[in-house]
C-alpha cells in the first residue's frame, strides 16, 4: 500500500490546476474550460518538438528534466495517512526540501543560460523569495518532528493531526496548514507572490524564467508545475488526515481535501491583487515568524514553557 | 490628614479653574500656601505614624516636603508678576495656576507616600499638571515641549508600572501581595533575583525622565525651557525631587540584597554618562534656560553617583537634592527677570545685566558661586562629600572623570554668566526697558542663603533628617 | 485556550510591524482588545464580580470601541496622512519584531518561578519592546499615540500574569492614568494640527541646542 500516496498525487496532479481555473473563471463571470484542459495543453505541447536556442549550452536543455525529476522524487516522500510514501526514512524532510531546491537551481541557472535580461531578473526574484520560504518551511516541519518527536515525513504525520490533543495543538497544527498554503503558493509561483496571468515581462517571476523553453520541455515544466501543486496539496491534507480513518474514507478525503485546496487557491487568486515587489519579502519572512510562533507553541505543549 | 488636605486642594484647584476674579484668585492662593504649611507642621509632628493605609511621613519626605513649602510662597509670587507683565486671558492664568495647586498637591502625596503604586498614580498626576504649565505660552515651540514630555513621561511612567508589576511578581512567588515600602523592604532578601533586577531597572529607567538622567532626560530639558519661568522653577527642583523618591525608594529595596552591586552600576553609569551629555551640551548651548536645565542633569548625575558609591555617598546625595532644590530655583526665578528686561533667552541677546538690575546681577553673580560648588556654598559640603565616597570605593577613574566634566561644567557656566553680566549685549537698544523692583530679587536671596546656611552649619534637626532619610538603606 | 490567544497577539505584533496603513493598525489595536477581553475572561474568572466586570469593561469598551474610534476621529478631523511613514523598510521591521519575540523568548527561560505564566512574559515583554519601536521608527506622530497603546496592552497583559490581585482602587488609578494620557495625547495632536499643519515628526524638531 506504500505507493498509494504517489497514485493519488499525481491522479490529483491531472486535475488540479484545471479546478484552479474553473474556480478563477467562475468568479470572473465566465464559462471557462473543462477541468481537464490544462492537461490537454500539456498532452499537446509533449507531442511536440523543442526548438533551443543557439546561445544555450546543454544545462538549458537538462533542467526540464531535471526539474522534473526532482519534483517526482520528493512526491515520492509524501506519506499519506499512516501510509508511508515509497521513499521513507528519518530526516527525509531534509531531503525533501533540497531536492526541491536543486529543481529550483536547475531552473535558475537554465534561465540564466539563455542570457536573456529578463529571464536572468526573473530567475533572481525566484530565487530570493525561495530562499525567504526556505528558514519558513525548516522552523515548521522542525517544530512539528519537535512536537511529535519523530524525523521523517510519514511519522510526523501519522502522530499529528488536525483534532488531536488540546486546543493549543489544534491552535498549532491550524497555523502550520496556513504556512503550508502560503508556502505552496510561493514555490508554485502563484497569486500574493506571483501573477501567471500577468503578460508584462518585467512583472512575471516564474513565466519568464521558462519564456524560451518550447514544446516537450514547456509540457514537462508545465506538469511539473502540476505536481509540486498536488504534492502539497498531499502534505497539507496528511495535517487533517487522522490515522484511524479506515483507507476507503480516507482516499476520498484526501481528494476533498485538494479539491477545496485548488477552490481556495483560485479564489485567493481571484480576489487578491498580487503584492507590489517591494511588499513580497515582507510577506514570505512573516511566515518564518509565524513558523516561529509555531515552534513556540510546540515548546508550550512540551512543557517547555509554563 | 493627608485625605482632607486632598480633597481641600481639589476644591482648591477646581475654584481656580473656575473662578474668574483676580482678588479670589490672590486668596484662594493664599488658602493653598495656608494648608501646604500646615500639612507640613502636621506631618512633622506624625513622623512615622501610618495615615489611610497609603501615607506615612519619613524623614526623606519631610525634608522634601519642606522644600516644597519653602518653594510654594516665591513660586506663586513669581507666577502672579509673570502673568501680570503677559495680559494672558483670565482662562490661561486660571488654568496656570490651578495645574501648578495640582503638581503641589500631587507633589506632596507622591512625597507622603508609603506605597508604590501610589507613588506612581501621582507621580502620573505630575506630568499631566506639568503638561499643562509647559503649554502655557501656547505658541509651536511649546506645544512640542509639551508633546514631547506628555509622551516620554507617560512612557516612563508605563516603565515604572512595569518594574512595579515585575516586583509584585517577585512578592506573590512568596505570598505576599502588599506592595507598601516597608514589606518590600522586609520581603527584599528574600527576593527572587531575576525579577528584582527587571523591576530595579524598568523603575530606574522610568524615573529618570522626571530625575532627568539618561537615558530619559530630554523631554525634562524642553520642558523646562518653555515652561514659564516660575513653573520651570518647580519642574528643575521639586519634581526632580520626586524621581529622586522614587529611584530612592527602588534603592532602598535593592540594598538589601545583592542586586545592589549590580544596580549600583547601572547607576553609576546612566551618572556618568549624563554627566558627560551634560558637559558637552553646556559647552554649546547658547539658550540659557537650557543651559540651566543641563545644569539640573549635572547635578542629578552627582547624585546618582553619590547613592550609587556607598558610604558617605547616600548622605551626601540627599544633601545634594535638598541644596540644590534652593538654588536651581533661584536661578530660573531670576532668568524670569533676565527675560523680561531682554525679552530674549539668548546668551548673544543678553549683557551688562549690571546695568539694568543690580539686584538681579548680584543673585545670578551668588547663584553661579553657589550652583557650581563654591566655598562657602552648601553644594560644596555636599559635591566633596560626593567625591569622598567615589575615593573610598576606590572609584578613582570615575572621581577623575567627575572632576574633569565638572571642570569643563563650570567653565562653560561662568563664561556665559560673565558675559551676561559684564559684556555687552550684540543687539540690545536701550529703550523701553523694563524696570525690575529690587524687591523680586529678595526671595532668591533667601534661597541662596538657605544654601550656603543648610551647608555651612546645618543645624541638627536638619542632620537628623538626613540620616533619618538614610536608615533604611543598608550598609 | 488562552496559548492561543496569546499567540494570536503575537501575530497581530507582527501585522503591525508590516502594516502601512493607518486604519488597519486601528483596526488591529481595536483587535487587541478583544484578545485581551478574551484572556482577561479566562483569566480572572474566579474573581469578586466587581473587579472582574470593571476590568472586562476596560477592554471590551475602553480599549475595542472608545480608543479606535476616538483615534479615528482624530485622524479624519486632522485630515493625517493615511499612512504610517515608517523610517525603515516594512522587511527590517518584520524581522526586528520576530528576533523581539525571540529575545523575549529566551529572557524567560531566565525564570525560575513557578507561579508565572512564562507565556504571559513573552508576550507582554513582546508587545512592550514592538511598541518602542514603533514609536521610534515611525514618522506619524499618531503612530507613536498608537505605539504607546500597544505598549499598554502588553503591560496590561502583564498585570493578568500577576493575577490582579490589586485592590480596585488601584485599578480604577491605572485605568483612569492611562485614559488622561492618552485623551490629552488625542488633543494635543489636534493643537498640533492646528498650529503646525502637519503631523510629521519632522515638524517636532525646533527645539534644539
Amino acid at each position: 500500500m506504500q505507493g498509494i500516496s504517489i497514485i493519488l498525487i499525481i491522479f490529483t496532479s491531472l486535475f488540479f490546476t484545471g479546478i484552479l481555473i474553473r474556480t478563477k473563471s467562475f468568479f470572473s463571470g465566465r464559462k471557462g474550460p473543462g477541468v481537464f484542459q490544462p492537461l490537454k495543453d500539456i498532452w499537446r505541447l509533449l507531442k511536440k518538438g523543442a526548438v533551443t536556442s543557439e546561445t544555450t549550452s546543454f544545462i538549458f536543455q537538462i533542467a526540464p528534466s531535471i526539474y522534473f525529476a526532482t519534483v517526482f522524487l520528493s512526491a515520492l516522500l509524501v506519506p499519506f495517512g499512516d501510509q508511508p510514501g515509497l521513499i521513507s526514512f528519518s530526516g527525509d524532510f531534509v531531503f525533501f526540501a533540497y531536492l526541491l531546491a536543486l529543481g529550483k537551481f536547475f531552473t535558475i541557472i537554465s534561465a540564466l543560460d539563455t542570457g536573456s535580461s529578463f529571464e536572468g531578473m526573473g530567475a533572481s526574484r525566484e530565487g530570493l523569495f525561495s530562499m525567504l520560504a526556505e528558514p519558513a518551511f525548516f522552523i515548521l516541519i522542525g517544530s512539528l518532528s519537535l512536537l511529535t518527536g519523530h524525523t521523517s515525513f510519514h511519522q510526523i504525520f501519522s502522530t499529528l493531526y488536525m483534532g488531536m490533543g488540546s486546543h493549543v495543538e489544534q491552535a498549532v497544527v491550524a497555523l502550520a496548514a496556513l504556512v503550508l498554503v502560503a508556502i505552496a503558493m510561493i514555490e508554485n509561483s502563484r497569486m500574493p507572490i506571483d501573477d501567471p496571468k500577468t503578460h508584462l515581462e518585467l512583472t512575471m517571476m516564474h513565466e519568464v524564467i521558462i519564456l524560451d523553453n518550447s514544446g516537450f520541455d514547456l509540457g514537462m515544466i508545465l506538469y511539473t508545475t502540476n505536481l509540486k501543486f498536488a504534492m502539497y496539496g498531499a502534505l497539507i491534507a496528511d495535517l487533517f488526515l487522522s490515522p484511524s480513518i479506515p483507507i476507503y474514507l480516507a482516499i476520498p478525503f484526501m481528494l476533498f481535501i485538494q479539491v477545496v485546496f485548488a477552490i481556495s487557491a483560485g479564489t485567493i487568486e481571484s480576489f487578491m491583487a498580487r503584492f507590489r515587489m517591494s511588499h513580497n519579502p515582507q510577506f514570505i519572512f512573516v511566515l518564518t515568524s509565524i513558523s516561529l510562533l509555531i515552534f513556540l507553541g510546540a515548546l508550550l505543549l512540551l512543557g517547555k514553557i509554563t | 490628614m493627608i485625605l482632607p488636605y486632598l480633597i481641600l486642594a481639589g476644591l482648591i484647584s477646581a475654584s481656580l479653574f473656575f473662578n474668574r476674579n483676580k482678588m479670589v484668585t490672590y486668596v484662594l492662593l493664599c488658602a493653598f500656601v495656608v494648608l501646604q504649611f500646615t500639612i507640613t507642621t502636621v506631618e512633622c509632628s506624625h513622623m512615622g505614624i501610618s495615615e489611610s493605609g497609603y501615607f506615612v511621613a519619613d524623614s526623606l519626605s519631610i525634608l522634601l516636603l519642606l522644600i516644597l513649602s519653602v518653594l510654594c510662597v516665591p513660586a506663586f509670587i513669581h507666577s502672579i508678576i509673570f502673568l501680570e507683565g503677559r495680559n494672558n486671558s483670565a482662562e490661561e492664568s486660571n488654568i496656570y495656576f490651578a495645574a501648578m495647586v495640582v503638581l503641589m498637591t500631587s507633589l506632596t502625596a507622591a512625597y507622603l507616600s508609603s506605597h508604590i503604586v501610589i507613588t506612581w498614580i501621582f507621580v502620573e498626576l505630575t506630568t499631566l499638571s506639568v503638561s499643562a504649565l509647559v503649554f502655557h505660552k501656547r505658541h509651536a515651540k511649546a506645544l512640542e515641549a509639551t508633546w514631547k514630555y506628555i509622551f516620554v513621561c507617560s512612557i516612563s511612567v508605563t516603565l515604572v508600572f512595569i518594574g512595579i508589576l515585575f516586583l509584585s511578581m517577585a512578592m506573590h512567588a512568596k505570598g505576599v501581595t502588599d506592595l507598601s515600602y516597608d514589606t518590600l523592604i522586609t520581603q527584599a532578601p528574600f527576593l527572587d533575583v531575576f525579577w528584582l533586577k527587571l523591576a530595579f531597572i524598568f523603575i530606574f529607567t522610568g524615573f529618570t525622565s522626571k530625575l532627568g538622567l539618561v537615558p530619559m532626560y530630554a523631554a525634562g530639558i524642553d520642558a523646562k525651557d518653555n515652561a514659564p519661568s516660575p513653573a520651570g522653577a518647580l519642574i528643575s527642583s521639586v519634581l526632580v525631587n520626586v524621581g529622586f523618591v522614587g529611584i530612592f525608594h527602588i534603592y532602598e529595596i535593592v540594598s538589601h540584597t545583592a542586586v545592589v552591586y549590580w544596580a549600583n552600576k547601572i547607576m553609576l553609569i546612566s551618572g556618568i554618562l549624563s554627566l558627560f551629555f551634560a558637559t558637552v551640551y553646556m559647552l554649546h548651548v547658547k539658550n540659557i534656560k537650557r543651559m540651566l536645565a543641563y545644569s539640573g542633569v549635572e547635578h542629578m548625575s552627582l547624585v546618582v553617583i553619590g547613592l550609587a558609591s556607598g558610604g558617605i555617598g547616600p548622605y551626601a546625595a540627599v544633601l545634594h537634592i535638598v541644596l540644590h532644590s534652593f538654588v536651581k530655583p533661584a536661578l530660573f526665578f531670576q532668568i524670569g527677570q533676565v527675560h523680561r528686561v531682554y525679552q530674549s533667552k539668548s546668551i548673544y541677546d543678553i549683557g551688562n545685566y549690571f546695568k539694568y538690575n543690580v539686584s538681579g546681577a548680584m543673585v545670578l553673580l551668588f547663584a553661579f558661586f553657589t550652583v557650581t560648588g563654591m566655598p562657602p556654598s552648601g553644594m560644596f559640603t555636599s559635591e566633596f562629600l560626593i567625591f569622598r565616597a567615589l575615593f573610598e570605593d576606590g572609584n578613582y577613574g570615575t572621581l577623575i572623570l567627575v572632576l574633569f566634566l565638572l571642570t569643563l561644567i563650570i567653565w562653560a557656566l561662568g563664561k556665559n554668566i560673565f558675559k551676561m553680566l559684564f559684556l555687552k549685549p550684540v543687539h540690545f537698544k536701550e529703550i523701553n526697558i523694563v524696570r525690575i523692583n529690587p524687591l523680586e530679587s529678595v526671595s532668591q536671596f533667601i534661597l541662596l542663603a538657605l544654601v550656603i546656611y543648610l551647608g555651612i552649619a546645618p543645624p541638627q534637626v536638619f542632620v537628623d533628617l538626613l540620616q533619618g532619610a538614610l536608615i533604611n538603606i543598608a550598609h | 485556550m488562552t496559548a492561543i490567544l496569546l499567540i494570536l497577539f503575537l501575530i497581530s505584533l507582527l501585522y503591525i510591524a508590516i502594516t502601512n496603513r493607518l486604519n488597519s493598525f486601528i483596526n488591529i489595536l481595536a483587535f487587541q482588545g478583544i484578545i485581551l477581553f478574551g484572556v482577561a475572561f479566562i483569566e480572572l474568572i474566579k474573581l469578586d464580580f466587581t473587579n472582574l466586570l470593571f476590568i472586562l469593561l476596560e477592554t471590551i469598551i475602553f480599549k475595542t470601541i472608545i480608543l479606535p474610534a476616538f483615534l479615528t476621529y482624530v485622524v479624519k478631523k486632522n485630515n493625517i496622512t493615511r499612512e504610517t511613514e515608517p523610517f525603515v523598510p516594512n522587511f527590517l521591521s518584520i524581522v526586528i519584531v520576530t528576533v523581539i519575540i525571540l529575545i523575549s523568548f529566551t529572557l524567560s527561560q531566565a525564570i525560575h518561578d513557578d507561579h508565572i505564566n512564562k507565556l504571559f512574559f513573552i508576550v507582554a515583554v513582546s508587545a512592550l519592546f514592538t511598541g518602542l519601536y514603533i514609536i521610534i521608527t515611525r514618522k506619524n506622530i499618531i503612530t507613536h499615540v498608537m505605539g504607546y497603546l500597544v505598549i499598554e496592552n502588553g503591560v496590561f497583559i502583564l498585570s493578568l500574569a500577576v493575577g490582579s490581585e490589586m485592590p480596585m482602587l488601584l485599578n480604577t488609578g491605572i485605568l483612569l492614568d492611562i485614559f488622561v494620557s492618552v485623551v490629552l495625547l488625542g488633543v494635543f495632536a489636534n493643537k498640533i494640527g492646528e498650529i503646525l499643519q502637519g503631523h510629521d515628526i519632522d515638524q517636532l524638531r525646533k527645539l534644539k541646542d
